[in-house]
């Protein structure tokens, strides 16, 4: 059987998948119903949290157009696309226990969340990027933000005195984290393959990134004003938390990325002012 | 090129460069976030300074960058 780098590639994914799916398997598994401790609910909780609560969920509510976006793109990839089906799992418990809080706080009512879910449902996540690997690049990033904020409304939900959030976003924060580490193992992969051609789109994406829900989520710039604030999110926490650690992670040198993000930024300039002529 | 003035405008020279806008009006008690530079322009400033004057700030110290003058600080230090 002749062995070509594709079928290296393939294999090599397949292998990272099934470590993944073993230890989500044995380690990670959370129960909505079993796990999460629904009396512990502080109903007295401000509304600043179901504020935010509410926006965790309305991003991940977005699942449907993620996984459809996500699965086809990864299609020729069996651990890739096997992974996406398990991420869509994963990914829709959030949106669940996040609404279900939202309910059975007293925050919002069964009206008014399905009455926003519609609302959602309005518009459609488009997947930012073109190339699975680009979109690859874009999860290891995305993911790392995602568990990055999560972590810091986990100590919000504390201060707040809601063991019952509090758990709900520890459990996500888990399964966030590793996601992100997935997502990393596989780019780590793809920069064996082709070092530059993946550094480029890393760049890329580093250059364009944005949160999914910009420009979907209703009020989605004051929603975010909030999270910062409450979250303790500055704009240096990117650099902390997320652009120095996955460069870290995937064995990239500061200045070796530079060389790839000036390109980057020099079309992102462009792009931004065309828009702007 | 270590002298505080030269410093400063290498960061505007280059920071031009990085993000294709003026930064004439920048001074060394300037909040970088308060620029409208986000965080990997930031990055790619730092770095070019850096390959400019041939010197490596180590990652720990970047977090702690809060004003061009602190990023020039930094500078001089390993310049010194």
């Amino acid at each position: 059987m002749t062995q070509g780098p594709v079928t290296r590639i393939e294999e090599r994914l397949y292998r990272i998948y099934m470590e993944f799916f073993e230890k989500a398997e044995r380690e990670r598994r959370w129960s909505l119903f079993d796990d999460i401790p629904w009396d512990k609910i502080n109903k007295d909780a401000s509304d600043d949290l179901a504020l935010c609560v509410e926006t965790f969920a309305s991003v991940e509510m977005y699942l449907p157009d993620y996984v459809a976006g996500g699965i086809n793109v990864v299609r020729p990839w069996f651990g890739r696309a096997w992974w996406q089906a398990n991420w869509g799992y994963e990914e829709s418990k959030h949106s669940l226990a996040l609404g279900e809080w939202l309910m059975r706080s007293g925050k919002r009512t069964k009206d008014q969340w399905f009455d926003h879910y519609n609302t959602i449902a309005e518009k459609e996540w488009v997947a930012p990027f073109k190339t699975a690997r680009q979109m690859t690049c874009y999860g290891a990033l995305q993911e790392q933000v995602t568990f990055v904020i999560y972590v810091k409304h986990r100590d919000f939900a504390k201060r707040e005195g809601d063991e019952c959030l509090y758990a709900i976003y520890d459990f996500i924060a888990r399964d966030e984290i590793a996601h992100t580490r997935f997502y990393q193992e596989v780019v780590a992969v793809l920069l064996d393959e082709d070092r530059e051609g993946t550094l480029a789109d890393l760049a890329k994406v580093f250059a364009e990134f944005k949160m999914p829900g910009v420009d979907l989520v209703p009020d989605y710039d004051t929603r975010i004003l909030q999270m910062r604030d409450q979250g303790g999110v500055d704009r240096d926490l990117f650099i902390r938390k997320v652009y120095l650690p996955v460069l870290k992670f995937l064995n990239i040198g500061r200045h070796e990325m530079l060389a790839a993000q000036r390109k980057a930024l020099q079309e992102r300039g462009e792009a931004r002012g065309a828009a702007g002529a | 090129m270590s002298d505080q003035k030269d410093l400063l405008g290498l960061f505007k020279t280059v920071a031009e460069r990085v993000d294709r806008r003026s930064f004439e009006t920048v001074t060394r008690d300037s909040v970088i976030t308060d620029l409208g530079v986000d965080s990997l322009s930031m990055m790619q400033i730092v770095g070019e300074m850096e390959t400019e004057l041939n010197v490596q700030i180590p990652d720990e110290d970047l977090v702690e960058i809060v004003t061009v003058g602190d990023l020039c600080s930094k500078v001089e230090r390993r310049l010194a």
